[in-house]
C-alpha cells in the first residue's frame, strides 16, 4: 500500500479525500492525486481461452500516471498491450486485476467516461446514418440535450471539413473522413480527457497534419491527450513524455528529450574521391563506411575521436564534403528498444514499485 | 434519454433495413392474396382473410426478429461500432435495453401497419365490425413479439448471430408448446413431472398471446385476458433483460 | 460481323447470357408440360392419404392451427368438389375434416358442411353424426351446431329420426345463437314423433313469442289439431306421416 501523493510536500495521508470515490469495496485504496488525469495501479488483463485454457497476459501490472494537461504519446509494437490498455480505460475490457482512474473516478464507475473522449482504431460506425445524425446521436449519448446535441453536430462536422456534405450517409465515406468524424464525435461534448487509439491511422499527410493540429488545439485548451501511434515523428512533435510498452509491459516513461540525450551523437562525414576507402585499424569499430554511387558515406560513432578521423582523410587526399552531428531519433530508440526487449529473457520490469521517480509524474 | 436515444437509433436502423420494409410490403400481397382463395372458400373468404392475415403478422414478425434481431449486437460487436456507444457514460444494461427498446418499437409498427392493412381488406369486404377483435389480436400478437425480441437481444449480446436465431426459434416452439409441455408431464412420475413443469413456467408462455381463433369468429376477449398478457410481457421481458445484462456484463470486446 | 465487333464484350456476355436463359425457359416449360401430361397422375384413392391425424398436426402449426385450418379447408372443399362430379366416393371426407375441426375448434361451418356431405352424398351418416357431435363437445353452448344436428336427424337418409332431431332443435331454441325458427322446427318435429303433448307447449311458445302474424296463425292452427286429436283419440289428425329421405349410392 503507497501512500497518496498531493500537491503538499511530505504530507502522506491515506485519509479518502471527499472529492473521489474510494474505488474498491471494503477496503482503503490509494488515491489518484488531483493533478492526474490518468492513474493506473497493477493494471493487469490475462486472457484465458474457455476451451483450450490457454492464457495469455495481454497487459501486466502497469503503473502509469498521466498528468492534467500532457499529452502522452503511448507507443508499442503491434501486440504490445496498447489497445488493451486503453480498452480497459473505455471500459470495454474488464481488467484481470489491479484498477484505474480516470479525472478521479474509478473505471468500473460509467461516470469515469463522462469527461472522456475516445476514437477507438479504425473506427467503425453505422453506415445508414448520414454525418449530423451520427454526431446528433453521439452527443446525446455524451449526455448533451437535443438542441446541444444538434448545435455542436454541426459544429464539428464543419471543423472536421465534412460540414458541405452534411446529409451524405457513412457508408460513403472515405477512410480519411471516417477518422475525422470520429475525432469529432470524441471532441463535440468538450471532453477533458481524450484518448486516441492510432488516429493517424490510414490518413494522408494532409490528414495527418489535420489531426496533429487538433491534438495541438486541444492540448492548448487544457485538454490531457493519450494517444498510441506507430507515427513516431508525429509523436515526437507532439508529445510532452513518451511511455514504451514491450509485450504487456511498461519499459520506460520519459520526455522525448530524455530518452534521446543519454543516447550517443553520431557524426555523418560526407566525402568524395575515396574510391574504395580502407580504414585504418586504430579507427576500425569507430567508423563505418558507405560506398555510394556519387559519394562515400562515413559514420562516427564516437565523436570524441572526429580529429583522428578528419586526419586520416585529409592525409589521404579525400574531399571532405560535409561533417554533420546526427541525434539518435525517436524511431531508432523505439526499435532499439524494442529488439533489446525481445532478445531479453523474463527479466523483471524496471517499471514496477520502486522504480525511478522520472517515470512516475513530470 | 439515453435509453431513448439508442432505442431510436435502434429503430432507424431497422426501419432503414430493407428486411422490415419487404416483410411489410409481402405481408401486404399476402393479405391480398388470399382474396384470390376467397371464391374457393365457400363463403368463409372474411374467415381466411382474418386468419391468414394474423398468421402473416404474426410469422412475418417472427422472420424480422429472427433476421434483423439475431445480429442486433453481435454486429456491432463484430463491426466494432459498439466500442463508440460503451466508452461513453452508458452501462451496458441500459445499452442493452435500448436496444431491446428499439427493435420492440420497429415490430410494433410492422404488426400495426400490416394490421391497418388487414381492417382495411376487411372493411372492403363488408366486415367493418371486426375491428375490435382484430385489433385486440394484433395488440397480442405485438406483446408476443416483444417477448420474443427480449429473448433475441439476450442470445445476440453472448452469441453468434446464427446461433441466436436458432435458440430463438427454439424458444418460440417450445413456448408454443408450453400448454402441450404441461399436458405430457402428467404422464410421467412426480419428480419428472415437476421437472417438465419448471421447463413449461421457463419457456415464454406464447399461448397467451394468441387469440387467433376468437378474431376468426369476430370475438372480442376480456380486459382481464389483456391485462393478464401484458404484465406476463412485462415480467417476462424484464427478466429475460436482466439475465442478458448479467452475462454482458463480464464480456470483453476484442 | 461488323457489327457485333463494335459492340463491347460486356454487352455482348450479358446479351448471350439473357438469349441462352430464355431459350432454356422455353425448354423447361415444354419439359414441365410434358410430364404433366404424359406421366402418370396419382390415383384419387391415394389422394390426402398422408394427410395426418389433427393431434399430430396441432402442435406442428405452432399456434396457427386456425390458417392451417383455413388450408384444410380449401383442400377439403376442392375434394368434395372433385368426387361430387365424378365417382361420388369421399372415403378420405371424415378424415379431413376431423383434422381441420381439430385444429380449429371453433368453425363451426366445417362440422356443417362436412357432416352434411357425409351423410347426404357420402352415405355415411354414423360418421357424419360423430363430427358433428364432435362440435357439440366442443362447443356445447352453440345454437347453430344443435340445429344442424337436429335438421341432420331430420332429414337422416333411410329414414328420420324425430326425436332425436327434436331434442337437438329444442336444445338449439336455448341457446342465444339458436336460430329463431328452432322452436317451431321442435315442435313440428315433437308433433308427427307423436309426442303431442311437448308439442302442443312448443307451439303455445312459438305462438305466444313470434312477431310474425303468420307464425302465430300456423302455431294456432297446429295446437288446434294437437286438441281435436287428443280429444278424438285420433293421432292421425295431428300426427302426419312424413316421407322417407332417400339413400344416396355411390357410383
Amino acid at each position: 500500500m503507497r501512500p497518496a501523493q498531493n500537491g503538499l510536500a511530505g504530507n502522506t495521508s491515506i485519509v479518502p479525500d471527499k472529492k473521489w470515490p474510494v474505488a474498491g469495496v471494503g477496503a482503503l485504496q490509494m488515491l489518484p492525486d488531483a493533478g492526474l488525469a490518468i492513474s493506473t495501479r497493477d493494471l493487469t488483463k490475462v486472457y484465458r481461452n474457455p476451451w483450450t485454457l490457454q492464457v495469455v497476459r495481454g497487459l501486466e501490472g502497469l503503473d502509469l500516471d498521466v498528468r492534467r494537461g500532457e499529452v502522452l504519446g503511448y507507443l508499442g509494437p503491434n501486440g504490445a498491450g496498447k489497445t488493451t490498455t486503453l480498452k480497459l480505460l473505455t471500459g470495454l475490457h474488464k481488467p484481470t486485476r489491479g484498477t484505474a482512474w480516470l479525472l478521479g473516478v474509478p473505471i468500473h464507475e460509467t461516470a469515469s467516461r463522462r469527461r472522456i473522449g475516445f476514437l477507438p482504431e479504425q473506427p467503425y460506425f453505422y453506415d445508414y446514418l448520414n454525418g449530423i445524425e451520427y454526431l446528433e446521436f453521439a452527443g446525446c449519448l455524451s449526455g448533451l440535450s437535443g438542441g446541444d446535441a444538434h448545435r455542436q453536430a454541426r459544429h464539428w462536422l464543419g471543423r472536421a471539413g465534412l460540414g458541405e456534405r452534411p446529409r451524405l450517409v457513412l457508408r460513403k465515406y472515405s477512410k480519411g473522413m471516417l477518422q475525422r468524424l470520429g475525432l469529432a464525435a470524441a471532441l463535440l461534448h468538450d471532453p477533458e480527457l481524450l484518448i486516441l487509439d492510432e488516429p493517424m491511422s490510414g490518413l494522408d499527410p494532409f490528414g495527418r497534419r489535420d489531426v496533429r493540429e487538433l491534438i495541438q488545439e486541444q492540448k492548448e485548451r487544457g485538454v490531457t491527450v493519450l494517444f498510441s501511434s506507430h507515427i513516431l515523428p508525429d509523436v515526437e512533435i507532439l508529445c510532452d513524455r513518451v511511455a514504451i510498452l514491450l509485450q504487456g509491459r511498461l519499459t520506460r516513461v520519459a520526455t522525448v528529450g530524455e530518452l534521446v540525450q543519454g543516447s550517443r551523437q553520431r557524426i555523418e562525414i560526407r566525402c568524395t574521391g575515396a574510391g574504395t576507402l580502407e580504414v585504418p585499424a586504430n579507427l576500425d569499430g569507430v567508423v563505418e563506411c558507405r560506398q555510394r554511387s556519387h559519394e562515400t558515406v562515413l559514420t562516427l560513432s564516437a565523436e570524441q575521436r572526429l580529429g583522428e578521423v578528419l586526419e586520416w582523410l585529409l592525409r589521404s587526399r579525400i574531399q571532405i564534403r560535409t561533417v554533420t552531428p546526427n541525434r539518435v531519433t525517436l524511431e531508432e530508440l523505439f526499435m532499439a528498444t524494442a529488439e533489446g526487449a525481445g532478445s531479453r529473457s523474463e527479466a523483471p520490469s524496471p517499471a514496477r514499485a520502486g522504480e525511478p521517480a522520472e517515470r512516475r509524474t513530470a | 434519454m439515453i435509453v431513448a436515444a439508442i432505442a431510436r437509433n435502434t429503430f432507424r436502423e431497422a426501419t432503414r433495413d430493407r428486411v422490415v420494409t419487404g416483410v411489410v410490403l409481402f405481408g401486404i400481397a399476402a393479405m391480398l392474396l388470399t382474396q384470390l382463395l376467397s371464391p374457393l372458400a365457400l363463403g368463409e373468404g372474411h374467415r381466411l382473410t382474418i386468419d391468414l392475415g394474423l398468421t402473416s403478422i404474426s410469422v412475418l414478425g417472427m422472420l424480422v426478429v429472427l433476421l434483423a434481431g439475431s445480429s442486433l449486437i453481435s454486429k456491432e460487436i463484430e463491426k466494432r461500432t459498439i466500442y463508440n456507444l460503451l466508452s461513453r457514460p452508458i452501462g451496458r444494461p441500459v445499452y442493452l435495453t435500448g436496444k431491446w427498446a428499439g427493435m420492440a418499437g420497429a415490430l410494433w409498427v410492422v404488426a400495426a401497419t400490416l394490421g391497418a392493412a388487414l381492417w382495411a381488406l376487411l372493411a372492403l369486404r363488408g366486415h367493418a365490425g371486426h375491428g375490435p377483435s382484430l385489433a385486440q389480436a394484433v395488440y397480442l400478437a405485438g406483446l408476443e413479439l416483444t417477448v420474443l425480441t427480449s429473448l433475441v437481444v439476450m442470445f445476440s449480446a453472448l452469441s453468434t448471430p446464427v446461433l441466436s436465431a436458432l435458440y430463438t426459434l427454439g424458444a418460440y416452439c417450445l413456448g408454443q408448446w408450453s400448454g402441450d409441455l404441461r399436458g405430457f408431464a402428467h404422464q410421467f412420475p412426480p419428480g419428472i413431472a415437476g421437472a417438465i413443469e419448471v421447463v413449461a413456467n421457463l419457456v415464454p408462455n406464447l399461448p397467451i398471446f394468441n387469440m387467433r381463433s376468437l378474431a376468426a369468429a369476430g370475438d372480442t376477449t376480456s380486459g382481464f385476458h389483456l391485462g393478464v398478457a401484458s404484465g406476463y410481457a412485462a415480467v417476462y421481458c424484464a427478466c429475460v433483460l436482466c439475465l442478458a445484462a448479467a452475462a454482458f456484463e463480464s464480456r470483453d470486446f476484442k | 460481323m461488323r457489327v457485333l465487333q463494335s459492340v463491347p464484350p460486356r454487352v455482348l456476355r450479358m446479351s448471350a447470357a439473357w438469349a441462352l436463359a430464355l431459350t432454356l425457359v422455353g425448354f423447361v416449360f415444354q419439359v414441365s408440360d410434358f410430364a404433366y401430361r404424359r406421366l402418370p397422375a396419382p390415383r384419387p384413392l391415394e389422394e390426402l392419404s398422408y394427410y395426418p391425424s389433427g393431434m399430430l398436426l396441432r402442435p406442428a402449426t405452432l399456434g396457427h392451427g386456425e390458417t392451417a385450418a383455413d388450408l384444410a379447408w380449401l383442400r377439403a372443399v376442392q375434394y368434395y368438389g372433385e368426387h361430387r362430379s365424378s365417382d361420388m366416393r369421399f372415403t378420405r371426407m371424415y378424415h379431413v375434416f376431423d383434422v381441420l375441426t381439430t385444429l380449429a375448434p371453433g368453425f363451426i361451418p366445417a362440422y356443417v358442411f362436412g357432416a352434411f356431405a357425409l351423410a347426404q352424398e357420402g352415405s355415411d351418416f354414423a360418421r357424419a353424426e360423430a363430427l358433428m357431435e364432435k362440435g357439440l363437445g366442443v362447443n356445447p353452448t352453440s345454437g347453430r351446431l344443435a340445429f344442424e344436428l337436429g335438421f341432420l336427424h331430420y332429414v337422416r337418409p333411410g329414414g328420420r329420426d324425430l326425436r332425436r332431431a327434436a331434442q337437438y332443435f329444442e336444445q338449439a331454441a336455448r341457446q342465444p345463437d339458436g336460430p329463431p325458427e328452432s322452436r317451431r322446427f321442435a315442435a313440428f318435429a315433437r308433433q308427427h314423433s307423436g309426442d303431442l303433448g311437448v308439442a302442443y307447449l312448443l307451439w303455445a311458445e312459438v305462438a305466444a313469442g313470434s312477431e310474425n302474424p303468420y307464425l302465430r296463425k300456423m302455431a294456432g292452427r297446429e295446437m288446434r289439431k294437437i286438441r281435436e286429436a287428443v280429444e278424438t283419440g285420433r293421432a292421425e289428425l295431428a300426427v302426419k306421416r312424413l316421407t322417407t329421405p332417400i339413400v344416396r349410392r355411390s357410383r
